[in-house]
């Protein structure tokens, strides 16, 4: 299995990644599996005022409080009810472990890097541009590729560390 | 000149014993000019100064023999009787004490920088002559040339001195070999010239804060607690296995309670232990008090007694670290400001000299220390007429305040009542200091003053800032935690009891008009029942402020650890970290700090 990927990938050339797939609003998101430290089940969330709108509050990871944000909020997207296929993704951002409330998690892929096309110049539905890094169009899936160190724009973490 | 030792070991233990001795010498010198008849203190300083001679001998720290055998003779010549203690001569003394720290300092650095050590020396000289009363401070050549007979005795100090020093170092030796264990604490970090005598020892840190000098004793109740705990976490598993494999649920049920009581006990026996590890006696602060008073007091000309109570009070270090500057400050204006002259007081009909008294005591979950003295008080007039006169209030205001607020005044910065700037007040920083160092250790300020008759100032510090008590209270269906520390009293209220005054929700409480900080409109939490005729207000208070909260419901007292927010969400206005309640949900602590700060905006006033 490894080695007939590792011959796939070397057919298109450049390293062979792993993206965490997921889903928002029917659309498909891949983030680096690297990224990622765990994916848990929605759990309470106490929501922290003064904040942003797209942070929901935070949540008791093991001890640990981390902030949770909602994806859907921070792309404008329509907001949705909580199901029991909602998760949250934890990753490790800017040295710091956030959660991303997602719709969906469906799986991980193996791509190449050679598959990553530079995102489209016009961007529909409100992401922003700077947290795409690519589209990986596949037969017949289209993803886009987030990267989310670049998620806050410099302007929203000074905003995020000195709010008031 | 780098430091030429074989014995690392050796070294170290030195300089911790020689810091530790030098820090102490302070204290009995101040002691000593005070009860200079005192004969078992006398020995006492005499002493350390002959071990640390003995041992820098030993070390071959040549600079340090220098000084530290100078100032050894002038206290034999004191404790024989053929000098009596003056002012003077404790200048002196203090002066070579502090000259020795520098040394010492340089040691620790690890590189023996030449200094001025003749200056000192020519100073001390003069009191090792006969007739030394009126002896007069010469020039270190001719002091080394006017050396008369007596002298000559110490002249001869190469043989007996040296042979004196000898079983000193090697007394040193075994002290040293025990002491690595425990880090050397940082000598003085005195950089002041040699030549004038040190102001008061502002700023000389006295402990280092990266090691910790604990009791043998508490880590091994520590190892024995944690040995407890390894065995209820042993029973808990054998519990699990037991219950998977079909354990009766009532019996599992009462097992269990057993266990989280144990659990529960053993817990709190370890966060005890752990907590007292962190805890080091106020002394460490306290101590370096009498020697600032009595360099103040002599600036100032007045005629001070400092009594220090309760210095064995232990807290945790961060907060040590913290007060140590405020403390400064109040002593400072007890000195400056609150005391009269000598003269003013025997007019006023109190006697000759003024009584500083600092106290530290444990009450409850608090530590309190007060700065008492029975000058003149605070008069409310002046202070009115300054921060007019200063710009800081305008006349309606003060109109408005009453006799609290107006003590408030104090702690704004600019305040001073001081016409002159002078190198000890008056530049009105100092109370804003206290302040800010108090708001920052979640500590509350009070002042009782009594005019004609004195002033005190009392501060309210919680023990602890990684593990605190806090009041749960309910704001429309969210949990918050608000620190005890900063609870002055909680209070049901009718909601029509409320008065709009300026656009500010106040409550009379008793004699004061308090403000009110709607918690749910501060955080934005969406009502759920409007029409509610009573609600609870927690009164809180903030160094010297105090705001009324107003909450849906009280839940109860809890103990509850500090989590941090992260650094995305750090800085939130009025809320100052999260714990995690018995449930495993998250409630975040409210910071009366930033609330009261965020009120003051919207009040517009102070």
């Amino acid at each position: 299995m490894e080695t007939a990927l590792m011959v796939k990938g070397e057919e298109f050339g450049g390293e062979l990644i792993q993206l965490v797939s997921f889903n928002l609003e029917k659309e498909e998101y891949g983030i680096n599996v690297l990224m990622v430290r765990e994916i848990i089940r929605m759990l309470n969330i106490t929501r922290v005022p003064n904040t942003p709108h797209y942070v929901e509050g935070v949540i008791n990871l093991r001890g640990k409080v981390i902030p949770i944000i909602s994806l859907r909020r921070k792309f404008d997207l329509m907001e949705a009810e909580y199901d029991k296929r909602t998760r949250i993704m934890v990753m490790e951002v800017a040295g710091e472990l956030m959660g991303f409330i997602v719709d969906e998690v469906s799986e991980v892929i193996r791509i190449s890097e050679k598959e990553i096309q530079p995102p489209p110049p016009v961007v529909s539905n409100g992401i922003e541009q700077e947290c795409m890094a690519g589209v990986i169009n596949q037969a017949e899936r289209l993803l886009v590729l987030l990267d989310l160190e670049r998620m806050f724009t410099a302007d929203e973490r000074r905003m995020f560390s000195s709010i008031g | 000149m780098p430091i030429d030792c074989d014995d690392q070991e050796l070294l170290e233990g030195f300089l911790a014993e020689t810091t530790e001795l030098l820090e102490k010498l302070d204290d009995d010198l101040v002691a000593l000019e005070k009860s200079p008849d005192d004969a078992d203190l006398m020995n006492r300083i005499f002493r350390s100064i002959h071990t640390v001679k003995g041992a820098s001998s030993f070390l071959g720290f040549d600079l340090l023999v220098k000084v530290t055998h100078k100032t050894e003779d002038v206290l034999n010549r004191l404790r024989k009787g053929e000098l009596t203690v003056t002012p003077e001569i404790m200048d002196v003394i203090l002066e070579a004490v502090d000259l020795v720290k520098t040394l010492v300092a340089d040691i620790k650095d690890g590189d023996i920088v030449e200094r001025d050590i003749d200056s000192t020396i020519a100073k001390l000289t003069p009191f090792l002559t006969e007739g030394a009363a009126e002896a007069t401070v010469l020039a270190p050549g001719a002091a080394q040339a006017a050396v008369p007979p007596p002298q000559a005795a110490a002249a001869a100090e190469p043989a007996p001195a040296e042979a004196a020093a000898q079983p000193a170092g090697a007394a040193a030796a075994p002290q040293a070999a025990v002491a690595p264990v425990e880090k050397a604490p940082a000598p003085p970090k005195e950089n002041l010239p040699a030549k004038k005598p040190a102001p008061a020892a502002k700023g000389d840190e006295l402990a280092d804060n990266s090691t910790v000098r604990v009791d043998v004793k508490r880590l091994d109740d520590l190892m024995n607690q944690v040995g407890e705990l390894v065995l209820e976490r042993n029973r808990m598993i054998q519990l699990h296995s037991d219950y998977q494999v079909g354990l009766d649920p009532v019996e599992f049920a009462d097992d269990f309670g057993k266990l989280s009581k144990r659990l529960n006990f053993v817990t709190s026996e370890l966060q005890m232990q752990v907590l007292k590890m962190r805890m080091l006696p106020v002394e460490k602060v306290f101590k370096k008090f009498p020697r600032i008073v009595r360099n103040l007091a002599r600036d100032l000309g007045k005629e001070v007694d400092l009594h220090i109570i309760g210095e064995e009070t232990e807290l945790d270090r961060s907060v040590v670290d913290e007060i140590g500057d405020p403390l400064i400050h109040l002593i400072r204006n007890a000195l400056d400001h609150g005391l009269e002259t000598p003269d003013e007081r025997l007019a006023a009909g109190k006697p000759r000299t003024g009584t500083v008294v600092l106290s530290a005591a444990h009450e409850g979950n608090q530590i309190v220390i007060s700065i008492k003295d029975n000058g003149r008080g605070i008069d409310p007039e002046k202070i009115s007429k300054k921060a007019l006169d200063k710009g800081l209030v305008t006349e309606e205001q003060l109109a408005a305040m009453g006799p609290r607020e107006i003590l408030d005044l104090l702690f704004l910065p600019g305040f001073s009542t001081k016409e002159v700037t002078t190198d000890l007040s008056g530049r009105g920083v100092g109370m804003d200091v206290v302040r800010t160092n108090i708001r920052k250790l979640n500590g509350i300020i009070e002042i009782k003053n009594d005019v004609g008759h004195g002033s005190e100032f009392i501060l309210k510090l919680p023990l602890t800032l990684a593990i605190i008590q806090s009041l749960l209270v309910e704001v429309e269906g969210e949990v918050y935690s608000i620190p005890l520390s900063s609870v002055i009293e909680t209070m049901r209220v009718n909601t029509d009891e409320f008065h709009m005054v300026g656009g500010q929700e106040v409550l009379k409480l008793r004699d004061s008009v308090l403000p009110l900080l709607r918690l749910h409109r501060v955080f934005g939490t969406p009502i759920k029942n409007v029409d509610r005729k009573t609600c609870y207000v927690v009164i809180v208070g903030v160094a010297e402020k105090r705001v009324g909260l107003i909450v849906t419901r009280l839940l109860g007292q809890q103990e509850v650890a500090i989590k941090s927010l992260g650094k995305f969400l750090s800085n939130l206005p009025g809320i100052g970290g999260s714990t995690i309640m018995g449930d495993g949900r998250v409630a975040l602590i409210v910071d009366p700090m930033g609330l009261i700060g965020g009120g003051d905006a919207a009040g517009g006033r102070i």
